[in-house]
Parts: structure tokens; sequence; C-alpha cells
């Protein structure tokens, strides 16, 4: 029998099991063996337990800490150590991890074998680094993304929790995780859509990359221009468009990514408000140009619901009211982490305390 | 090609990059009508004129595809150029405008710029200075060789092998916010042209590209054995230095704005020669008209292909070397 992974949060399942491919949802179904089929459509066998864990997704590993499993975690991989801002904030402990593997596929097998991990976590675009591990190494590596999406993220967080045996945990945070999406998207549900702006998003460091989908541009009551078109690079969510297609858009509001410190940004608001080709353009007439979150190696999970709060108040504040965006992201940390003041320590590093102020 | 039908093709070959461009200038992803793209012409050299006109067409026609048609034509002539131009010299058919070392150079000081130098160093200016020291470096290590024309070209291989293993460097070093806008620089790409960008960038693309269609004739004379050459009267070691220098500076020009755009300087002088011969005081004119053509009509597919930008680099060697491949065969011969 077929059940959903909210059925197996509940701790029934031991055997998971997905649809094959990256695009479909993850399941779980009842048998005896534990094996999980991933995002990349492999079925992998579990271990009985799984004290320790290598996370070379950064995703992963966020919900691992937020899940309180970050003690388990034997190995991580370079980005979140040394260019992710704020996991050093919600999880100091990873201080003390060694990073495996770099950028991509330079894998070092012997200090995997030496830190001896039950599972392996990999980022599904990674594809050389899956088979390598898996072939050499003889472990269950499990791929894994929310490819952008709030509903795998969910899913990922439940069956996360449900290999490390935090079925509970993991109930909690994906239920709290989409009350406070429904709040957010409740506060927006009336704006017709003549009233949502529609939003230009220049991520990854290039004034034309961006996002073929963005869910929290559509939760937080904005229309991504971008959306619908193909992506540049299979497997991704990322494009290349024109500069004249922007002209074409005419968004009302354009959001750079910002999730790096001021000082590393190729791209920034002050650049695209002073560049004379889109002087047309309503988002930069109206000085709607704006910093937001983004992300690198996908999200974190409460990061992700604070740049959605952040959108929403930003792009509808007469919808959302008067919401302190500060407290209440320090709140949402805190559900998620257990950390005080997180918020206000990535907003140090980010200079995001003044991103809305135009 | 001689006779009046042989001037009227050489005609046609040099006014076709201007009608391209001008043609050019409608296509996009934005629709502008014929007519309002010439009202919008008329109202920037007349603001009175047509008010109608919406200030998005002013943006689009002068800000963004003017800047990147000038540049594709330029760009194209001085590819195509300085690749005929290192051919004739080093006598080898597969030569092209980047032997020197000066794609990587360009790319590690591009490289540099973005991971660790920051907005005070701009990518453009990192990659002109380094595709010159490449350049440099070549020259000087070879000059100490007997052999100069096989010494400078195992030096440009060697020079750009080093550049290229400074550039896997630094990108295993990059964070990854820098390395996304270096992925993105070294795939090669028109649409970032900028006037400012281009205030520098075309006039040395120019000169360079002027200078050497002015020596065109001496590049006959430097194809035969440096004795010859110098029984001529030529100052050989004199004169390649100075074609290397001009080419070294139009293509690090080109490459500094628009990243590497590969197979123009080595496909253009060939299709050229497989048309008029080996000579050059045909050869280089021929190229750069050819050239700049090339690389506008490569640039129109490019924007228009697909709702996302394809990087030209791309599309030059995917059309490019079939196409030469096809002539080759027809041809069953590469003039030089």
């Amino acid at each position: 029998m077929v059940l959903t992974l909210r059925s197996a949060a509940a701790g029934a399942a031991l055997v998971l099991m997905s649809a094959a491919g990256p695009a479909t949802a993850l399941q779980i179904a009842g048998r005896e063996a534990r094996a999980v089929r991933d995002s990349l459509g492999r079925s992998v066998t579990l271990p009985e337990r799984a004290e320790r864990v290598l996370s070379l997704q950064p995703e992963i590993t966020r919900i691992v800490a937020a899940l309180g499993a970050g003690d388990r975690l034997v190995g991580v991989d370079y980005f979140i150590l040394n260019h992710d801002h704020l996991f050093p904030i919600v999880f100091p402990g990873a201080r003390d991890l060694p990073a495996i593997s770099h950028t991509s596929e330079d894998i070092n097998f012997e200090m995997v074998l030496r830190l001896d991990p039950d599972i392996i976590f990999v980022s599904p675009t990674e594809l050389q680094m899956v088979d390598a591990l898996q072939g050499k190494l003889k472990r269950p590596v499990v791929a894994m993304a929310s490819m952008g999406s709030f509903d795998r993220l969910v899913e990922e967080i439940l069956l996360v929790g449900g290999i490390l045996g935090r079925e509970a945990r993991a109930a909690e945070l994906a239920s709290d995780f989409e009350a406070r999406l429904a709040a957010i998207r409740g506060s927006v549900s009336e704006i017709p859509v003549e009233k949502k702006p529609r939003v230009y998003l220049s991520f990854w460091g290039a004034l034309t990359r961006t996002p073929v989908a963005y869910e929290p541009v559509d939760a937080a009551g904005g229309v991504n221009c971008a959306r619908g078109m193909l992506p540049a690079n299979l497997g991704t969510i990322a494009t290349v468009a024109q500069a004249e297609q922007i002209l074409v858009w005419r968004p009302d509001v354009i959001l750079v990514q910002g999730s790096y410190p001021p000082k590393e940004r190729a791209i920034t608001t002050e650049g695209i408000l002073r560049d004379k080709r889109f002087g047309s353009l309503p988002a930069v007439r109206n000085g709607k140009v704006f910093y937001t979150f983004g992300f690198w190696y996908w999200w974190d999970p409460a990061l992700v619901l604070v740049e959605t709060l952040y959108l929403a108040r930003l792009f509808h504040p007469e919808a959302t009211g008067a919401v302190d965006l500060e407290k209440e992201a320090n709140a949402i940390f805190k559900k998620y982490y257990g950390v005080d003041g997180a918020y206000t320590a990535l907003c140090r590093t980010l200079e995001c305390g003044a991103w809305d102020e135009r | 090609m001689r006779g009046k039908k042989g001037r009227l093709i050489v005609l046609f070959f040099f006014l076709s990059p201007f009608l391209l461009m001008l043609a050019s200038l409608s296509i996009g992803r934005y629709h502008i009508p014929p007519l309002d793209l010439g009202k919008t012409l008329v109202r920037t050299v007349s603001p009175a004129s047509f008010p109608e006109v919406p200030p998005e067409y002013r943006d689009i026609l002068l800000r963004i595809r003017l800047p990147r048609l000038l540049l594709a034509l330029l760009a194209g002539a001085a590819l195509s150029v300085s690749g005929a131009s290192l051919q004739a010299l080093f006598k080898n058919p597969l030569v092209n405008e980047y032997i020197l070392g000066i794609s990587f150079g360009a790319a590690f000081g591009a490289a540099l710029s973005l991971v660790f130098l920051g907005k005070g160093f701009p990518p453009q200016i990192a990659a002109f200075l380094f595709a010159l020291a490449a350049v440099l470096a070549v020259l000087v290590v070879s000059g100490r060789s007997g052999s100069h024309t096989v010494s400078l070209l195992l030096t440009g291989v060697i020079v750009s092998a080093f550049f290229q293993a400074l550039l896997a460097l630094v990108e295993f070093f990059a964070n990854p916010y820098a390395l996304q806008s270096l992925f993105f620089w070294l795939m090669g790409s028109l649409s970032l042209a900028t006037w400012s960008d281009l205030s520098v960038s075309l006039p040395v693309m120019g000169l360079g590209t002027a200078a050497l269609v002015l020596m065109r004739w001496r590049l006959n004379v430097l194809s035969l054995s440096e004795e010859e050459a110098a029984a001529l009267g030529v100052n050989v070691r004199k004169e390649k230095l100075l074609i290397i220098v001009l080419t070294s500076l139009s293509t690090a020009a080109v490459t500094a704005v628009a990243g590497v755009i590969g197979w123009i300087g080595l496909i253009v002088p060939h299709l050229v020669r497989m048309m008029v011969g080996a000579d050059n005081r045909k050869v280089v004119p021929l190229s750069a008209a050819l050239g700049a053509s090339v690389l506008i009509v490569a640039d129109d597919i490019t924007r228009v292909a697909a709702s996302f930008e394809i990087p030209i680099g791309i599309l030059t060697s995917l059309i490019g070397i079939p196409f030469f491949i096809f002539l080759l065969g027809r041809s069953r011969k590469v003039w030089l």
C-alpha cells in the first residue's frame, strides 16, 4: 500500500519510496526493509539507524540541523562551511566539521571512509558525485533537493525526519512551515491579479540570470516575469534573460539577490537604478529595486519563510499590516534552530535592515 | 574576382555589414514597428520630433541594440583580421587569434577581478591587461630562441596552459557568487555591451584593425621565407612584432568586453581565401567585412532563436565548424 509522507511521519512506514524523476513527489510504501526512492528515481536501501550522517547537500544539512540532529553530522560540503552566511549562526557546531567536497564532484573518498557515515546525502544535480560515492564506497547515497518547490521542501523535511528517526520533530516543522506559509498566502489572497506586481529577479551574480519559477514571489502576491520560460541549464530553474526581454516584461519590482555581503555583490540595486537602459521601466522609475535573499544550493526552511514574509510586506504593505519583520524573523529562526537573534545577526552581515527603505 | 562583376561582389562584401546592421536594429524580443524605428532615430537627432514615440523605443535602440551591433561589427572584423594576419605571419592555416595566450590570459584577468579584486578593478580592464601580459610573456620567452616562428607558437601553447592552470586555481578557491559571475563572463556574449565599456574597447579594436588592413601588403612579404623578406628590405623581426602587437591589442579588446568568441578568426579568413585566393591585400580587408557580417548574423540568431540568450561563442562554433568542414570537403584545398 502506498502512503503519503505525512503518514510516514506519523510513525508507520519503514520503506521510503518515490516515483522516479526529480520532479516527482517522494512517497513512502510499507514493506519490511527500509528503502527510499530519491529525487533521481534511484532506490536506496537505508541503514537500520542513521547515527553518522554525511551531508554534501546544503539544504539537507540545514534540515538535519533544524531537526535537532546536527550532532549526527560527521562532515559537510565546502560551501556551507565557508560561504553560507546563515548556517554558522544557526548551527555554530558546523565550524568543527570537516569539508568533504568542494563545489561539485571533487570528493575526498578516503576521508569519507574514515568518517564512516551510515548515510550520505547529495544533490541530484551532481550526478557524478552520486555514482562515484555509491559505486566506490558502497554506502547508501540519497540524492534529494526541493528544486525550489515548497511542497517538495516539506516532503524533504518529513523524509529526512523519517530517515533520522525524528518523525515527531519533522512533523512539527512541516506543520509549522505550512501554517506560516498559509498565513502569508491568506494575507494577500484577496489581492486581484491586476494589482499584483510583476517582478523580475536578478539572481546568481548576473543581471540577466533569473529563476523561471520562484514560489516565494508567488506566495507573497507577486508575479514572476520569467515564469514559464525554459531553464537555460537542464536540472535547474535558472535561465538567462535578454536585457531587451526585461524591457518587454516591464516589471513593477526588480529584486536582486542579496544573500551575500555587500562587498561581494556584482549586481547592486544602485547599479540597476543608475542603468539608463532600464530608465523607462516602472520598477526603476518608481525606485522599486530591492534586495531579497534568494538562494544558493536551494533553501533554508526558516529563511525562505522569512523571505516570503518580507516580500509580502514589500509587495502589499496594506494587506500584511504593520509586520515587525525583525521580530517575526527572529521568532521563525528560534522555532527552527532554537537560536535567539539569528535574523538580527544575519542582517548585520548582509546589511538587510534597510533593504526595503526607499 | 576581376572585372565589373568582381568589383560589384567586393562592393557587396563591404556594404553587407552595414546593411545587416541596419536590418538588425529591427530584430529583437521587443517588437518595434519599422515606421516607429525610423521615428525613433529621427527623434534622437531632433528631440522635438515625434513626441508620441515611447521612451522605451529609444532605450532599446540606442542603449541595447546599437551598442551590441557596433560591438558585433567591430569585434567580427577585429577577430577575422587578426586571424588572417597571424595565419599569414606564421604561415600556418591552423593559427587563430588566440594562439598567443590571449584567451586564457584574459580569462585569468577577469577571474582575478571577479573573485579577488572587487569593483575597484573591473573585469574588462583586468581581462585586457592580462591578455596583453600573456602575449608579452610569449614574446619575452620565445625571443631567446633561435627559430622564432616555431618557438612563438610553442610558447603560446605553453603560456596558454599556464594561464589555464592559474584560472583553474582561482576557480577552485572562488566563492560560488563570484564563480557564477565568472562562468557568465567566460561563456562570451555581446549582450552586456554598454557605451561605457565600448568607449574604450571600440577605439582599440578599430585602430588595431585599421592598422592591420593598412599593413596588408606587408603580410604578403612576411609570408615569404624570412631570408626572402629580408632581401626585399623588410625588417622581419620588427614587422612581425608590430603585427603581433596589433593583433593582440584588437583581440584583447574584444575578449575584454565580449569574452572568448571562438572560430571566427580561423574560419572567416579561410572562407575568404577560398573565394579570392591567398593574396593578403584582398584577404585582410575582405575578412574584416565578412567577419563583421558573420558576427552580426550570429548575434541576431542568439537574440531571436530562444527566449533566453544563447552565448554567441557556442553559436559561432556550432555553425562555423560544420560549415567549414563542408566547404573544405568541396574545395579539397587549404589556401594560404
